[in-house]
């Protein structure tokens, strides 16, 4: 299935490097959605700093636009140890054991092929806006009251750099799977049967509704 | 050989002498030399120095104030009231600077080499009710305005507002600014003349400056023949745009009368007045922090002043 | 090899990598870097001494894209209407909707499906986002419909098909991104989805009111709520009416002064009224957190799509395939009309295959100056163009059609993400389910768009009456 998908934990050295870069990788998604959330608040000052003290928020859009890269990236590594990147499953979903453990391998070794390439390529774009001699180390500002820009381009080879380790991880999950013929190996999202997903959902979405139900 | 150039929104009058350029190129070197022009497609128009530098591409146009960090040296141009008034003297100036040395070694960190300027008219305002002709009625003026020319008219006490220049008629039409600044182009092709019940015709206080760079590996590996295409080719695709700019300013007259919006005059002592408050101190807070880096800048700023000297006096 | 035929090659292996089941987003992003390492080698004439100089220019050009195409103004309100819409679930203010929409017409042939048709377009006034709204209601309709013995594909149909809606109705996301790259008023075109969307609604619900009457099996009714059990369904409901007052006035003031802000002032401010209301019904920092944490994973997952699929459309820009696109439209000689319809159907084709804001970033460069060239010119009047109205109505009208047929490819296989999305929620439903259930809809969308090409004045009143 396309969205979520369940990890399994155990006591192996692979499992228990998930869990520990799970705890990072859950903390940078939260900072995704906490820079949502600031794009709220900057918005409810922006219109009322206009409206009622005729002093809008210098650099409004600047700021959104520093804001864009921590809500884009940060989040990136999360999604992908979660199995949330979309994708076609009509193929692999009817592979099993081995098969789909080298289908999975492949494709995670090239998506980790252009995630190191990517990690090269904004890095450099990040160091094309930096300049240890300049004021404020700025060699790219932003149009309107002139932000160093090089704090929001560094997010992404950053961000990257955890999705190669998560990547790694996964590579060496899928790659143990098929070495070892696993049914069930851990660290690595699995495509689930209807009933453990069900199970799985209905436990998440318990906690959720009960606000939601007071209204039914 | 087959340049790709990087520009960015759609065909216009910004664009026109390099269009000219990549026709005069190829004629002269009988199809040998081409400049595939591009709208968009290679880079987004913020990172055209980036795309020269990386070597993506052979030629791009950009605004020195999109990213003042990444060429310091050019915003000299873009320093308000610096007392152009004509496209002609646009031109002589930028080109002045641009043929500065230090100018030069600034684009040289990008590995790029400036060829010609997109000369651009002042950013005249325009605006909705009474018409603004005096320096008092500037006080809380939510104006759309970015870089040297926000910095002049916060000098005077109105509010430089960040809004894009695609939300820029939004902007007007809900109220967000009382005024926007633009060149004549943009006010007709973001629709604001359209919400406009004024214009100021004389208030001229900056613009911004855009010029077309290209590659210097990829210019020094041109053929000779190739190269003197290349430059005997600016002067005139420089004079085409001029041409097709004028157009564009007479007809600009008209719509003015068409969709009734006055012409605001305003006095000389106003003028003055703000560019007392405004354009010294921003100046002198340019040159400061340029220095600072140590760029030379009050000889930049003297390049500007004396060009526009020699310009009028015809020399 | 010519930069067009690489741009075929690269497709076609983008096309299999997609089949073969890699993850969207980073098969865009590999075609696109593998895309551009090819083209930039080709144009060293394949020298095996300059490929690193190649590889080293194709991975920083590609390495920009990422920072350089999320940092922007226009496509925060993406994030923004997700946030709205996890916000309004928290604050119960979908159930309350659906709950509202059930009483008063779940009587229907088909009820409960109606009511799920209704509430969507209800809850799309407060959601920019079509992938968060069925979602949503994967979560509160889809469960509700199963109890009283609907077809589970259909079930799924109606959600995935009704979540659409959120594009057309206003906020949205992607009308806004259109107004960007077509550089046309905002508010305008956001008027502009108004009734289509409404009426999108109406014909879905035909729809089903007619398959239920002719399978007697697929929804009953559900009858027996009294008049003062509909009326007490209504407060619940009041808060979105109120954001959606709010959101509207941002962009067009209908009681006539001016409008109050900008559309993304308006969107920010619609999620703090939300965020508001939750707060007042109790939401702790536990529902907040998990609300910012969804948020986070959505709009993350978004974004790498975007960002990937730009970098393929970064390749495409030196490949040059869309200038080849467009030099062949306009050498056609067929009646403006037939063209127009061509390029309707050619995105319902390339809508199997793309991601809606991919695929109109990727296209309308292209295809949007050809239609305005069709229609006559940016500034043509009325009475001299091709389709009977001046150039910014026929970009408003453009935008519209376009807009629902991006809407359209968000439902159909292989990569319909609406459906991957119910899927996803419901772990009963694979994808193939889902794609089966939505098949109706197909018909339904059919008709609205052709009714929208024969008759524009349903997407151009209300923007006609803004001036
Ligand atoms: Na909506
Ligand atoms: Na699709």
């Amino acid at each position: 299935m396309a969205g979520s998908a369940a990890v399994l934990e155990d006591g192996s050295l692979v499992s228990r490097l998930d869990r520990r870069l799970l705890k990072a990788e859950k903390l940078l998604a939260l900072i995704s959605g906490l820079a949502v959330f600031s794009l709220m608040i900057l918005a409810v000052v922006s219109v009322g700093g206009r409206n009622a003290i005729n002093a809008p928020l210098p650099g409004y859009v600047d700021w959104i636009e520093q804001i864009m890269p921590l809500i884009a990236f940060m989040g990136i590594a999360y999604v992908q140890r979660e199995g949330g990147h979309i994708r076609m499953d009509i193929f692999i979903g009817a592979l099993r054991g081995r098969a789909l453990w080298l289908f999975e391998l492949v494709s995670v070794l090239l998506i980790l092929l252009l995630i190191l390439a990517l990690v090269w390529g904004s890095w450099s774009h990040f160091l094309r806006s930096f300049d240890f001699a300049a004021p404020l180390w700025s060699r790219d500002s932003s149009i309107d009251i002139g932000l160093p820009i090089w704090p929001a381009k560094l997010l992404a080879p950053v961000a990257f750099a955890v999705l190669a380790l998560r990547l790694l991880l996964q590579v060496w999950g899928y790659g143990r799977a098929l070495v070892l013929g696993l049914e069930t190996p851990p660290a690595v999202p699995l495509v689930q049967s209807a009933a453990e997903q069900a199970a799985a959902e209905a436990e998440q979405l318990a906690g959720h509704d009960t606000n939601g139900s007071g209204q039914g | 050989t087959e340049w790709n150039v990087s520009l960015w929104g759609k065909r216009r009058a910004f664009t026109e002498h390099v269009e000219k350029l990549a026709e005069l190129v190829s004629e002269k070197t009988n199809g040998e030399f081409t400049l595939n022009i591009s709208y968009g497609g290679l880079s987004k128009n913020k990172e055209n120095l980036d795309g020269i530098s990386i070597g993506a591409f052979e030629m791009a146009q950009f605004c020195a104030g999109y990213h003042r960090d990444k060429n310091p040296t050019i915003t000299v141009l873009e320093l308000p009231f610096l007392g152009v008034n004509t496209l002609e003297e646009e031109v002589a100036v930028s080109h002045a600077v641009y043929a500065h040395p230090a100018v030069q070694e600034d684009l040289a960190r990008w590995n790029a080499k400036l060829l010609m300027t997109s000369p651009m008219p002042q950013y005249n305002i325009v605006g909705t009710g009474e018409p603004r002709d005096e320096l008092a009625e500037f006080k809380d003026m939510r104006v759309r305005a970015t870089g040297g020319i926000g910095q002049a008219f916060s000098a005077v006490g109105a509010v430089p507002t960040s809004v894009t220049a695609t939300e820029a008629y939004n902007a007007m039409e809900s109220g967000v600014v009382d005024t926007v600044a633009f060149a004549q182009h943009a006010h007709l092709s973001f629709g604001t003349i359209n919400k406009a019940d004024w214009w100021t015709a004389n208030l001229n206080p900056g613009t911004v400056n855009c010029p077309v760079v290209v590659n210097t590996d990829a210019y020094e590996a041109l053929s000779d023949a190739e190269r003197e295409a290349l430059d005997s080719s600016v002067d005139e695709a420089i004079a085409h745009y001029l041409e097709n700019y004028g157009a564009l300013l007479t007809k600009w007259d008209s719509v003015l009368e068409e969709k009734g919006v006055e012409k605001v005059m305003i006095s000389d002592e106003q003028l003055a007045e703000f560019r007392k408050v405004a354009a010294d101190p921003i100046r002198e807070q340019w040159i400061k922090d340029m220095s600072a880096q140590g760029l030379p800048a009050q000889e930049l700023y003297d390049l500007v002043q004396k060009t526009l000297n020699d310009v009028r006096s015809g020399s | 090899m010519e930069p067009i035929e690489i741009g075929l090659w690269v497709t076609g292996g983008l096309l299999a990598m997609v089949v073969l089941g890699m993850r969207v987003a980073f098969a865009a992003g590999l075609a696109g870097l593998a895309g551009l390492i090819w083209i930039f080698w080709a144009k060293f004439g394949y020298d095996p001494a300059r490929f690193a100089k190649a590889l080293t220019i194709a991975v920083k050009t590609a390495g920009q894209v990422p920072h350089s195409k999320v940092s922007s103004q226009a496509l925060s309100l993406i994030p923004t209407f997700i946030l709205i819409g996890y916000l309004a679930y928290y604050a119960g203010l979908t159930r309350a909707l659906f709950t509202a929409a059930k009483r008063w017409i779940a009587w229907l042939p088909g009820g409960l499906a109606v009511s799920t048709v209704f509430a969507t377009a209800g809850f799309a006034a407060v959601s920019g986002a079509s992938v968060a709204t069925s979602a949503v209601f994967a979560r509160i309709a889809i469960p509700e419909m199963l109890e009283i013995g609907y077809n589970k594909r259909f079930a799924a149909g109606v959600v995935a098909a009704g979540g659409t809606l959120a594009s057309l109705i206003p906020p949205s996301a992607i009308l806004v991104i259109y107004a960007i790259i077509v550089e046309q008023d905002v508010g305008k075109l956001l008027l502009a989805g108004f009734i289509p969307g409404a009426f999108s609604a109406v014909i879905y619900g035909l729809l089903i009111v007619g398959i239920a009457v002719v399978f007697k099996s697929v929804g009953p009714p559900v009858k027996g709520f009294t008049w003062g059990q509909r009326f007490a369904s209504l407060p619940g409901a009041l808060p979105i009416i109120l954001v959606v007052v709010i959101i509207i006035c941002f962009v067009y003031n209908p009681f006539g002064g001016d409008a109050w802000g900008t559309p993304t002032e308006g969107g920010a401010i619609g999620a703090f009224i939300v965020f508001l209301y939750a707060l007042k019904e109790g939401m702790k920092w536990t529902e907040l957190k998990s609300a910012l944490l969804e948020t986070a994973k959505l709009t993350v997952m978004i974004f790498t799509i975007i960002w990937g699929v730009l970098i393929y459309v970064r390749f495409l820009g030196f490949a040059d395939l869309p200038g080849a696109f467009s030099d062949w439209t306009t050498s056609l000689e067929m009646s403006p009309m037939v063209i127009l319809i061509c390029i309707l159907l050619a995105y319902a084709v390339l809508g199997m295959f793309m991601d809606a804001i991919g695929m109109l970033l990727l296209t309308l460069p292209v295809v949007y100056p050809a239609v305005m060239a069709l229609n006559g010119g940016e500034s043509v009047a009325a009475a001299d163009s091709a389709f009977g109205m001046n150039g910014t109505m026929c970009a408003i009208w453009f935008g519209i059609l376009v807009v629902k047929m991006a809407e359209f490819c968000l439902i159909t296989p292989p990569i319909g993400l609406n459906c991957f999305v119910v899927a996803g929620v419901r772990p009963d439903l694979s994808v193939q389910d889902v794609f089966r259930g939505v098949m109706p809809f197909f018909v339904a969308d059919a008709v609205t768009i052709a009714l929208l090409v024969a008759f524009p004045g349903i997407v151009l009143y209300l923007p006609s009456l803004a001036g």
